[in-house]
């Protein structure tokens, strides 16, 4: 009972904190819009989007992927710093303090410099590795465009019109950090795990950008704001993912909306998981590869190290907050936007509507997130070739079948529904692929390890993966 | 003279004077390709124990691999040589650390032979208890660390709670988690503590709680069995050429277990069941060794049901140390205590081979007596020596990734290994 009542007050804290977090966000880019020139609020975004949430989020994931995978794993997880002052001397503040350990750890140690390394490049690498996808989120819109004090706000740092296309340029910048890191460090082991994971990378760009092609041409945008859409408010018909593909009629709106898991359950699997593997976190890690080749930062010590390991959590911000704006709405709720958007209040007070929605954003941020640790902390590394047979003889031909049939049904019915029936469709056939257990096939081949005494139970603990990474680890043969 | 100088350089390539264009022939020529030669160990996560490993890349693939064992050296055998008998017992628990018990008993049955002395029941059946306990810890360790080198953390911590559970269990036995020195000549120097035996049945039903948690996070986990199905390979004849024992030869189809083949203690009197591979792979090796600690906690069970009472070691005191109120209180018991522990036990010249059926395959023991109360030869057959002498056999060829696994189940233990 204490545990659940921890449990619940902790989400009621995090969602409090995003709640407060977005409306500071709004108000301030309000008053910037007040007080300084006209497009003033897009730099307090700079601020709120890109330092406060992203930074702090990845921030904040150091520790709790360390909890959660202590979770899973049957362990406390960190609990061993404590602060020094009266009242929580000797409380372990849910391993908090371990952030300011680490922190303080990273800083202060030695930052060596191998004899043999090219010192420039050397020093090069942690940076390239970490201003790219520190940059990726500037065009993710993090909320709607609400009035505030008077003015239109937009929870956006940049609206380009090549959109999506930023995306993909900066975040194929990465890898030379990593490649420069492996290269280098003058070790072998190093240049190894660099090797692989440029290769990886490089591979798994064509797959990323293939998969949102069906996208593309489902929302007819390759814009952010535009593929997230807007409500059906004062007339206007709802465009992107505001959409409905059908709904009920009354002033509370309620159905199957144009999401983009729903139109394309393919191309999320496969941007997701290409995605992933750009992340280069597990199963995809085999660039860092611990047990084998240690990795390409195994020369880096302190806060050098410190750099590519923060940029991998926020690589795991920024793909959970793309992936939200891409596949799951964004900010919109999955049902009762139009009503709440309706609301007298809500138009009255622009500010909370757009806290509301930006907390509603950030919360799918932490789904997704959490998605991704569960399959960080379940599933073993995949082989150097498998990687490349994935990303090369699976999801690219899944891509580009995605973006014939999409591409189809979208010229055939441009009310998406025809994509939206068809995706569901997709969408049972993995699940069913997913919860099926070959028993037989597996046991047929490799049954003799069984000896006479069979009847145990193998299909255990298999359903429980989450579904994405599942099915592409599935399909990989 | 002059000129047989400059005709060569004249006609020849000179690559400070021609300009940066290379000469035509080398614009042709294949892109120069080095081999890359890497250590991995003496310290390397991969490596159980001290191991290093020579390899020679081309680019992922191994084209020659070396292991060069000798880093944990301890002159095992030099040791030996210059205690008594019972004083070889802590030698033993380091040779393979993780299942010290089994090369206890297996050091204290090849003396026995020696003797030609049959040990009481009660003992024998705590033998193999305390054998099967450590055969489960050692696969627990081995598969779990197999899960966590492939990067799957938590089956190794899964597999850790249940070893950690065993291991108490083996404290409460022994007093001892790792270096155990349990049993003596002659039978066992203490009896299975009080309500021990509930004790180990509750263990052993977390244990099998958490082995369908590590079988549900491997068996069938696709990038699992894509990283060992079909990698690390021997046949079955180049596996019995190599002298391969144990659960990695039984991988590879060949029912082999001294358990069945050459029943020693009362192992005839359990019902279990040899597990055995068909290909001889990395994900036979380890499905073997996930049902060996099935059977295990079977052939428990069984022998904490089946325990007779009684003496738990011989009533001989040339060979066990006499009851300490003997020891205390009769002229007898204190020149026979003291002609033990200064003499050591008075094994009769000759020599014996014996071989018990450790966790990784045939722990064997060669052992010459001269009479005077020190072994005048003790040489152990380390099961993982032959296991290791195939890496190379195995691995040639094949990619580095396939080195990680390959390792793991074949589960070298650097102790035995080396002594």
């Amino acid at each position: 009972m204490k545990r659940v009542l921890t449990v619940l007050v902790a989400m009621a804290t995090i969602t409090g904190a995003l709640a407060g977090v977005s409306a500071a966000a709004y108000a301030v880019a309000g008053l910037a819009e007040e007080h300084l020139f006209t497009g003033a609020s897009r730099l307090s975004n700079i601020v709120f989007l890109m330092l406060v949430f992203v930074m702090i989020i990845a921030t904040l994931l150091t520790l709790a992927e360390r909890k959660w995978s202590a979770l899973m794993q049957d362990r406390v997880g960190p609990n061993r710093a404590r602060i020094n002052l009266p009242g929580i001397r000797n409380r372990s503040l849910a391993g908090i303090p371990h952030i300011l350990t680490d922190v303080l750890k990273m800083l202060t140690k030695e930052d060596f410099v191998p004899g043999a390394a090219n010192r420039f490049l050397f020093k090069l690498g942690p940076i390239l590795a970490f201003a790219p996808v520190f940059a990726l989120f500037a065009v993710v819109p993090a909320g709607p465009s609400v009035t505030v004090f008077g003015h239109r706000v937009d929870m956006v740092v940049a609206t380009p019109d090549f959109g999506v296309l930023y995306l993909l340029a900066i975040a194929s910048l990465a890898v030379y950090g990593t490649a420069l890191a492996g290269w280098s460090s003058n070790n072998k082991f190093a240049l190894l795990g660099g090797v692989r994971a440029s290769s990886q990378m490089i591979s798994y760009e064509v797959a990323l950008g293939l998969s949102l092609i069906g996208l593309f041409l489902a929302f007819s945008s390759v814009q952010l704001p535009a593929i997230v859409g807007d409500l059906a408010v004062a007339g206007a018909d709802a465009t992107g993912q505001a959409r409905y593909l059908w709904r009920t009629d009354g002033p509370f709106d309620l159905g199957l909306p144009a999401w983009g898991i729903i139109l394309q359950p393919i191309g999320f699997i496969g941007f997701f998981a290409a995605s992933f593997a750009e992340t280069k976190r597990a199963p995809f890690d085999v660039p860092e590869g611990e047990s084998e080749i240690i990795g390409y930062f195994v020369e880096y010590s302190g806060m050098k190290f410190g750099m590519f390991m923060i940029s991998e959590f926020v690589e795991v911000v920024v793909l959970a907050g793309v992936t939200t704006a891409l596949f799951f709405g964004g900010h919109h709720l999955p049902f009762g936007g139009e009503w709440l958007a309706s609301q007298p209040l809500m138009q009255e007070h622009g500010w909370l509507y757009g806290t509301l929605l930006g907390t509603v954003f950030w919360l799918k941020v932490l789904f997704l997130i959490w998605v991704q640790l569960v399959i960080r902390w379940t599933f073993p590394r995949f082989r150097y070739d498998q990687i490349q047979t994935l990303g090369w003889k699976i999801l690219l031909p899944l891509g580009l079948a995605n973006v014939f049939v999409s591409g189809a049904l979208v010229l055939w019915d441009p009310s998406l529904r025809a994509l939206g029936v068809v995706g569901l469709l997709e969408i049972g056939v993995l699940m069913v692929l997913t919860m099926t257990k070959q028993e037989s096939a597996e046991h047929g081949a490799h049954g003799g390890a069984h000896g006479a005494h069979g009847g145990h139970d193998h299909g255990h603990g298999h359903d429980a993966h989450a579904l994405p990474s599942h099915a592409s680890a599935a399909s990989s043969h | 003279m002059a000129d047989s100088h400059t005709m060569p350089e004249a006609k020849g390539h000179n690559p400070d004077t021609d300009g940066s264009l290379p000469p035509e022939g080398e614009l042709e020529s294949h892109l120069q390709a080095k081999h890359m030669v890497i250590n991995m160990g003496p310290s390397h996560p991969a490596t159980h124990g001290t191991v290093r490993l020579k390899v020679e890349l081309d680019g992922e693939t191994i084209v020659k691999i070396d292991p060069e064992i000798g880093f944990l050296h301890r002159g095992f055998q030099k040791s030996c040589e210059n205690v008594t008998w019972t004083q070889c017992l802590p030698y033993t628990d380091r040779l393979n650390y993780l299942s010290a018990m089994m090369n206890n008993f297996g050091f204290l049955n090849a003396v026995e032979k020696l003797i030609g002395l049959e040990i009481p029941e009660r003992a024998q059946y705590i033998r193999v208890i305390g054998s099967e306990l450590h055969r489960l810890t050692d696969h627990l360790t081995c598969v779990g660390a197999t899960g966590l080198e492939m990067g799957g953390f938590a089956p190794f911590l899964y597999g850790m709670e249940a070893r950690e559970l065993i291991q108490d269990r083996v404290t409460e036995l022994t007093g001892a988690r790792l270096t155990t020195s349990f049993g003596r000549v002659g039978g066992i120097n203490r009896d299975l503590p009080d309500g021990w035996a509930d004790k180990v049945r509750k263990t052993l039903t977390r244990t099998e709680e958490l082995l369908v948690e590590m079988d549900g996070l491997l068996t069938r986990n696709r990038i699992f069995v894509d990283r060992t199905k079909g990698t690390g390979i021997i046949s079955a004849d180049d596996a019995i050429d190599y002298g391969w024992t144990g659960p990695a030869l039984r991988a590879c189809g060949v029912a082999h277990d001294l358990r069945k083949a050459h029943p020693y203690w009362v192992y005839e009197r359990f019902d279990f069941d040899v597990p055995v591979g068909e290909h001889g792979d990395n994900y036979d090796r380890y499905l073997v060794r996930m049902e060996e600690m099935r059977q295990s906690i079977r052939i428990i069970r069984q022998a904490l049901d089946t325990i007779p009472t009684g003496p738990i070691i011989v009533d001989d005191w040339r060979i066990a140390l006499p009851p300490k109120p003997e020891v205390y209180g009769t002229i007898e018991g204190v020149m026979a205590h003291f002609k033990l522990v200064m003499e050591g036990i008075q094994v009769p010249p000759g020599e014996v081979y014996d071989a018990t059926e450790a966790s990784n395959g045939e722990l064997g023991w060669y052992l010459v007596s001269d009479g005077r109360g020190r072994p005048y030869k003790v040489h152990v057959r380390a099961p993982g020596f032959p296991v290791l002498a195939a890496v190379p056999h195995i691995i040639e060829g094949k990619m580095l990734a396939d080195l990680i696994p390959t390792f793991d189940t074949i589960n070298m233990i650097g102790g035995e290994v080396e002594q």
